[in-house]
């Protein structure tokens, strides 16, 4: 009998303090994912890693703006939006403590400028993402100047840069006229 | 999105769900149970086809370690005794009905909660053509508890939430840019080749997210500006953890950048 009160004194407590005291977590642990916006460049990447769908991205031409939204109901905390992030700019947390009341709540946004096209005017990449790009450009060992030259090209859209490349050549004529010729 | 579907499915009514309606009366009556219940809380499990993963993870908020039950929060065996109502699982068609009927069964006033990623939303099922994703789709909730499943930490403190005890800490955020907001780079110092070299070397080694983070670890002591030697630094970072299999990692990507910084 005494050796049982002994045992017993010397395990001590196991249970918890949790809701008194804060909880030990361990590291590695995948809580809430934690965005920062300003480090964002609104890439899509995270989006389309995102297992669950609760990262999405959505466009808005009309109004120039791309909406980044964290649907955390979704989030099944696997970190896969960390791994993808080229900026770091989301990173899970030690957060763990996600219950809401109201579903609302549980909803995350950011919304970011979309550049226009220098060519036909249209919306179609984030402004952060080509600064971003301009900066790796620069990162590589490309001048200032060098980089400044290709701006242009960064901002045009895949569209109007098909339709830049393509050269009017003489075979290219020629093979018109071929087909013309036949068709008549 | 939450909208019932305007597309004309086969099965008419059986294809769309709603919410049931709760009384203003039973409402009230919630007010004043929340506010003196004076008693153990009786919480009851219902599984809406979920993977057990949830279930698991209540199981383990009361035992001993966790031990929920000294807030006096009990798990019942029938609705009947019930309080509190646990939904987990996207609620699969086959489940809708049983879950309904549990729901029924628990007396008024009852809270409802609705349990993990698949209970807030249907989770990583929410567009399968079997599930109405989502415990709300059927039941009014109180409180929503996210994570694939919750710890069980999470689950006393949304116990806790529900019984009115803790307020919640979670916001909805809403960010808008910035003028002249810019991301910035994360090692200016170190060449991106280099960069990317060490980078693959690293998630090679130690697997996606773990190599991601070790890579970026040494890419931080590679670029730091210091009078102290490379070698002693890295030195510095690798006494930190005390890790054989991190050395190794970390010898393999000094002789990478070394090379690298040889070879130009």
């Amino acid at each position: 009998m005494f050796k049982l009160f002994k045992t017993i004194l010397k395990t001590g407590e196991a249970t918890l303090k949790y809701p008194f005291a804060p909880m030990p977590i361990s590291p590695g642990f995948r809580g809430k994912p934690e965005h920062t916006p300003e480090q964002c460049i609104a890439c899509a990447a995270c989006a389309i890693a995102c297992p669950a769908n609760a990262l999405t991205m959505s466009n808005d031409t009309e109004a120039g703006t791309r909406t980044w939204q964290l649907f955390l109901g979704r989030c099944i905390f696997c970190g896969r939006c960390e791994e993808v992030c080229p900026t770091k700019a989301i990173v899970l947390s030690e957060e763990f403590e996600l219950a809401v009341g109201n579903k609302s709540d549980l909803y995350h946004k950011a919304t970011f400028k979309l550049a226009n096209c220098t060519c036909c005017e249209k919306p179609f990449a984030p402004q952060k993402e080509i600064e971003y790009t301009v900066d790796l450009l620069k990162q590589t060992g490309m001048s200032a100047a060098a980089v400044e030259a290709k701006r242009n090209l960064l901002q045009t859209c895949p569209d109007c840069k098909r339709k830049q490349s393509l050269q009017v050549t003489d075979k290219v004529e020629l093979t018109r006229f071929m087909k013309k010729g036949s068709e008549a | 999105m939450n909208e019932p579907s305007k597309i004309i499915l086969p099965g008419g009514n059986n294809a769309v769900t709603q919410q049931i309606k709760q009384s203003e009366e039973v409402q009230k009556l919630k007010g004043t149970l929340l506010k003196d219940i004076q008693r153990s809380a009786y919480v009851y499990r219902v599984d809406c086809g979920g993977c057990n993963g949830c279930e698991i993870e209540i199981f383990a908020a009361i035992t001993p370690l966790f031990d929920a039950e000294r807030f006096g929060i009990k798990v019942v065996a029938s609705p009947r005794h019930a309080d509190i109502l646990l939904f987990t699982g996207a609620v699969t068609r086959a489940m809708r009905m049983p879950a309904i009927r549990s729901y029924e069964a628990a007396p008024d006033p009852k809270i409802c909660v609705s349990y993990g990623a698949c209970g807030c939303s249907g989770g990583i099922f929410h567009d399968l053509y079997c599930v109405w994703g989502g415990s709300d789709k059927i039941v009014p909730i109180d409180v929503y508890i996210p994570g694939c499943p919750p710890t069980p930490a999470a689950t006393i403190y949304g116990f806790a939430m529900a019984l009115g005890l803790l307020g919640q800490k979670l916001k909805a955020g809403n960010h808008v840019q910035g003028e002249s907001e810019r991301a910035t780079m994360r090692h200016p110092g170190v060449p991106a080749e280099l960069r990317v070299l060490i980078e693959r070397e690293a998630r090679r080694m130690a697997g996606y997210r773990r190599g991601g983070d070790i890579a970026d670890d040494f890419l931080g002591v590679l670029g730091t500006k210091s009078t102290e030697s490379l070698e002693a630094r890295i030195q510095e970072y690798l006494g930190k953890g005390d890790d054989p299999r991190l050395t190794e990692i970390v010898t393999n990507l000094c002789e990478i950048s070394t090379r690298a910084i040889a070879a130009n």
